[in-house]
């Protein structure tokens, strides 16, 4: 055993001790407005408490910005990040030395073999020489790399290549990781195995993660916590629980009738509502499923479809929040 | 899953944990060992640029051009052991080598190699991967400079310590071989003149462009054409001085602007002039006598290395994640 402390655990402990749910990343009214006018980050104040936390925006909504501000390699204009307690100001090395960051982009070089690589990336970490190559030979396991490791990365299918990506994140034995859109380019057998791996890293290694990502509805069911963010504001930022909870609802799809259908159910008090072709009212109890039983029975409805729909986050957004966002994204412009 | 397949393989048939044994837990491992700081990192980047540039830790293909380079160059070196071990005297001088085919060699060298060091990491976009770890942007151009000089030295070195090696065995008494060594030093001293400036020059013009044939053929390029250039500006100058031009007190021609300026335009005519401003005798690369005027080949020399670090270093200034 060593005698000196390890230069890792220097910092705040997030991982040992009682549960205390201390956020890995804390931004405070973070604005970054690039030379030329351009607001990315429009007074951005989020927290991610640990496990693993979607960051959802669409493309150019801020999030490769928000991710460079993180690991230390851009100057907000104002506002203040924080990252496992760490300033992204002030202590961007230290933080670069704890996060593990995977791109969005291909960004392996062709010519070498997985093992070379990730042992090189180790190095570059930080890591001593033999720890290097002992933990790349980790994280390739890990990521389900076996004999493969020894073969030249540009041999590799795309689905390799990610996990390559996310070993090389992952080498360094980080206390945050930052995936961005890991399961681009993936076919949808590929991006389960991706976001299972997400997931195990997650909960099994309990490392923390931020997982960036334009589709929510492909990393809701691995996310503890969502983080929406929009033209560098925050959207939205809760829990899934607190998600899924609010998003229980009922579709109701009858053949014809519909406008009868809302009329009769507003009558009975419940807030449906039109949803495409069909209506949706969400879920208090049992009583809602009677309530629209003999709603459909006493107006004699053709009933095609009655669906209990649980992952809704993205209708919920779609619905309630983007609505709003004429109003939002005059905000940010007139900051 | 095949990781978890895998691992259930594994625990199934892994030895049990006999004493003395171990215990193969297949879960995830805390790094709890040592660290390195930003300077070691600096370092490892340097010495891994410092093995790629002669194509270790990549495949045969990667090492065909190192391999042609250095036998290329030590030739001569060997070339002379074999004349002088048939008496005759050193056939090969320290400082200048074998001036015009060590241009050529060098040439190829960093036209091939710069780029391997870092159009690569440009056209792959690995560069993300090194801005996100704890060093600063400017780290890696100053790891990759400092790896590729140290691999232009060795290019440069090697064949005059084999050339020393192959003289001193051939040549009988303390005297002679002291005059051997003194004679290596400043040789070795102009080797590292032209690694520090060749790996800055190169390694910029090289960072300008992620692929690595246009990168290849730019250094290439900009080597040959002002190495020609100077060389074709030196003859004109030399023969218009010699045929036309003031005399010396001796009868000899004076060397006119002309020919001093001539030698300004390439690299390697003016590690020539600054070698002959320091005091070299021997002839070279048709560089005239350019006495104080050497001054100005030590100073253009600094200005083009300067300005190639500089623009190296900004080339990685602004840290990109895409």
């Amino acid at each position: 055993m060593r005698a000196s402390p390890p230069a890792g655990q220097a910092g705040p402990q997030l991982t040992a001790g009682p549960v205390i749910e201390a956020p890995v990343i804390e931004t405070g009214a973070l604005t970054k407005v690039y030379p030329g006018g351009v607001t990315a980050l429009a007074g951005l104040t989020v927290a991610f408490p640990p496990g693993v936390t979607g960051l959802i925006g669409a493309n150019g909504a801020g999030k490769s910005t928000l991710i460079k501000v993180l690991l230390g390699l851009l100057e907000p204009t104002r506002g203040t990040a924080r990252v496992l307690g760490y300033d992204c100001v002030r202590d961007g090395m230290r933080i670069r030395q704890l996060v593990g960051y995977m791109p969005e982009h291909d960004c392996l070089p062709a010519d070498i073999t997985a093992t070379e690589f990730v042992t090189h990336m180790g190095r570059m970490s930080g890591l001593p020489a033999t720890a290097a190559r002992e933990r790349a030979a980790e994280a390739l396991r890990h990521v389900g790399l076996h004999e493969e490791r020894y073969r030249q990365i540009g041999t590799y299918s795309t689905g390799m290549k990610q996990r390559v990506k996310l070993a090389q994140a992952l080498v360094g034995d980080p206390r945050l990781l930052l995936l961005d859109e890991p399961t681009n380019g993936l076919d949808p057998a590929g991006r389960n195995a991706m976001l299972e791996l997400i997931e195990r890293i997650g909960a099994e290694f309990g490392i923390p993660i931020v997982v960036a990502s334009h589709l929510l509805g492909e990393i809701e069911r691995i996310c503890d916590g969502l983080v929406a963010i929009e033209a560098g504001r925050l959207l939205r930022a809760d829990t899934m629980d607190s998600f899924t909870r609010a998003s229980q609802t009922l579709l109701i799809e009858v053949e014809e009738g519909t406008g009868a259908l809302l009329n009769e159910l507003a009558r009975r008090g419940l807030p449906a509502r039109p949803y495409q072709r069909a209506v949706l009212v969400p879920i208090a109890g049992d009583d809602t499923y009677d309530a629209v039983r003999d709603s459909v029975a006493a107006l004699g409805l053709p009933l095609s479809r009655l669906e209990q729909r649980r992952h809704q986050v993205e209708e919920i957004f779609r619905d309630d929040d983007l609505i709003a966002r004429p109003a939002h994204l005059e905000a940010a412009d007139a900051y | 899953m095949p990781i978890e397949s895998i691992s259930a393989q594994t625990s199934g048939t892994g030895r049990p944990p006999a004493a003395g044994g171990v215990i193969h837990d297949l879960g995830y491992q805390r790094y709890d060992g040592p660290r390195l700081g930003r300077q070691r990192i600096v370092a490892a980047l340097a010495w891994h640029s410092f093995r790629s540039a002669f194509g270790f830790g990549r495949g045969a293909k990667a090492k065909i051009v190192p391999v042609i380079v250095m036998i290329a160059i030590c030739l001569p070196a060997i070339v002379n052991a074999y004349a002088m071990s048939r008496g005759n005297p050193r056939v090969v001088d320290y400082d200048t080598y074998t001036p015009v085919l060590r241009n050529l060699i060098m040439t190829v060298f960093v036209a091939v190699q710069a780029p391997e060091l870092v159009s690569r990491d440009l056209r792959n976009r690995v560069l993300p991967l090194y801005f996100s770890r704890p060093i600063k942007p400017g780290d890696y151009p100053l790891a990759k400079y400092l790896g590729f000089t140290a691999a232009c030295l060795v290019v440069l070195e090697v064949p005059l310590l084999l050339l020393y090696a192959g003289s001193v065995v051939n040549v009988h008494g303390g005297a002679a071989a002291w005059a051997q060594t003194r004679a290596l030093v400043p040789g070795l001293l102009l080797g590292v003149l032209w690694a520090v400036s060749l790996a800055a020059i190169s390694l910029f013009l090289a960072s300008l462009n992620a692929r690595r044939g246009l990168a290849t053929g730019t250094v290439a390029i900009a080597f040959l054409l002002t190495y020609t250039l100077a060389e074709i500006l030196l003859q004109i100058e030399t023969q218009a001085a010699t045929n036309v031009g003031p005399r010396g007190p001796g009868g000899e021609p004076l060397v006119s602007l002309g020919e001093k300026v001539s030698g300004l335009f390439s690299p390697f005519t003016l590690f020539d002039g600054v070698r002959r401003w320091l005091g070299g005798t021997n002839f070279g690369d048709n560089v005239p006598k350019v006495g104080a005027f050497g001054a100005v080949y030590a100073l253009v020399l600094i200005v083009i290395v300067g300005l190639s670090l500089y623009g190296l270093a900004a080339r990685y200034r602004r840290a990109r994640l895409s």
